[in-house]
């Protein structure tokens, strides 16, 4: 190809991608998070209520306004119970700055009479609810345990974190994060 | 199908498909060393400091800008999550050890980033893959019959958009002709990559929007398009030397100055040929 050519070709490129960008620019918001519920960043957490070992029930549109933090676990996986003493550590440093740690017991796939005395082993004060049907195991698209989403004050998801032991750090950044987060 | 493989891979086993790529593509870069002047053991170990330098730069970035969460637990610094990561500090400290490397070595900036394309169009469909496995980089909602399940809606698959550029831009550098013009293969590589992102941001569901509505993605991918076609615009063809044979003037590349250990060579020849001159005297 010749440079003139070339260069011609380059200044139409240019012009085409500029003309794309007009074209697609999006006035009502190209993204679609924030509107709708799914288990990602930046959606609305998807909503649920469940029931705690002695029976209350908890839902989450309830907590809407503090920053929420929904740990799923299980008492038989190990990363699980690594993590559980750091998130306990934190929700006691953190919560009367308005943090609502949520876990949420896997019981479907979990043996529910070892789910107490896994709770007092670990001094757990943090409310615990149980997934007895698995509905946030499917709402919440449950690939690996333990998975923490990391919820603003105004219900969008701010992190998920697939996986586990959540270090110190981690927990710390994230949380303080969606403790800053608009309540609207 | 697609099930079946965000099963599979889901995160954080989607790191599998970036290290499988990351690995091919480094194979392939090998393979192309030659053609760009490059000792291929030189090269991958050109690699090997920037990744090195891009995972721990990347943590200490990222401790750096959350200093007082880090001092309340040390420990965190080596921790196996990978969420505390800045991946701009990453690109920072992978290219200046990646600079200072070849410097050292007396390797050239161009020819090695030209080398390395193979190395960052695999990378690319690797990362495709990644996003496909994840959800990231998710398309807006569309009813067209090849919008995949995802997020609570049918959404354009840009992911596998992604993946297709991806491959497609790698095919064009692989059987592309050999260029004479240093840094050629790098800024092909990153125009066709940046005018894949202006067309591919355009579906995104996950933009940034800025300046009434334009999507902060598409902007910067345009703005890289234009530098690397100025870019290569801009480019010169290796130095050559006329040289004259049979009454005609054939062009040669120069030589290039050899680097210090190349020069010691002969001295060491003839320091062994003087020691088994002595051995046979004794």
């Amino acid at each position: 190809m010749q440079p003139i050519q070339r260069r011609i070709l380059s200044v139409l490129i240019l012009l085409a991608g500029l003309a794309w960008i007009f074209l697609r620019a999006d006035k009502i918001g190209a993204s679609t998070a924030g509107r709708i519920p799914a288990p990602q960043k930046g959606f609305l957490a998807p909503e649920f209520t469940l029931a705690a070992p002695k029976g209350e029930k908890i839902t989450l549109s309830e907590l809407k306004g503090q920053a929420v933090l929904i740990n799923i676990w299980a008492t038989w996986c190990g990363p699980c119970r690594e993590e559980m003493p750091t998130i306990e550590k934190i929700y006691e440093e953190y919560k009367d700055q308005g943090l609502v740690v949520l876990g949420v017991n896997s019981t479907f796939q979990d043996n529910q009479v070892g789910i107490v005395p896994f709770l007092e082993e670990y001094n757990i004060t943090f409310p615990v609810v149980l997934d007895e049907t698995g509905e946030v195991a499917r709402k919440y698209d449950l690939r690996s345990l333990p998975s923490s989403f990391f919820v603003n004050r105004d219900g969008t998801i701010n992190e998920v974190v697939i996986g586990g032991p959540m270090s110190e750090a981690l927990l710390r950044t994230r949380i303080e994060e969606i403790l800053n987060s608009p309540s609207n | 199908m697609l099930t079946l493989f965000r099963n599979i891979f889901a995160a954080p086993r989607d790191l599998i498909l970036v290290l499988a790529a990351a690995w091919l593509g480094l194979t392939l870069s090998e393979k192309r060393a030659d053609r760009h002047g490059l000792n291929p053991n030189e090269l991958n170990n050109l690699l090997f400091a920037a990744l090195l330098a891009y995972i721990v730069g990347g943590r200490l970035f990222y401790a750096a800008e959350h200093l007082n969460a880090f001092i309340k637990s040390p420990f965190s610094l080596v921790s196996i999550n990978i969420t505390l990561f800045d991946i701009w500090g990453a690109l920072v400290a992978a290219f200046i050890t990646g600079f200072v490397y070849s410097q050292r070595r007396r390797m050239s900036l161009l020819p090695s980033l030209d080398a390395l394309t193979p190395f960052f169009a695999t990378l690319a469909v690797g990362i495709g893959f990644s996003h496909l496995a994840t959800g990231a980089a998710f398309g807006q909602e569309t009813t067209l019959p090849w919008g995949i399940n995802l997020w609570s809606a049918t959404r354009h698959p840009t992911q596998i958009y992604e993946i297709i550029a991806s491959l497609l831009t790698l095919g064009l550098l692989w059987f592309r002709k050999a260029d004479s013009k240093p840094g050629s293969d790098f800024l092909f590589f990153v125009a066709l990559t940046s005018a894949s992102q202006v067309l591919i941001s355009g579906f995104r569901g996950d933009s940034t929007l800025i300046l009434g509505g334009l999507r902060a993605e598409q902007i910067a991918a345009w703005v890289i398009l234009l530098v690397s076609l100025i870019g290569i615009e801009f480019l010169k063809p290796k130095e050559v030397e006329p040289v004259m044979a049979g009454g005609r003037v054939y062009p040669v590349e120069k030589p290039r100055a050899k680097p210090e250990a190349r020069k010691s060579a002969p001295r060491k020849a003839v320091m062994r040929k003087e020691t088994k001159k002595k051995t046979r005297r004794s």
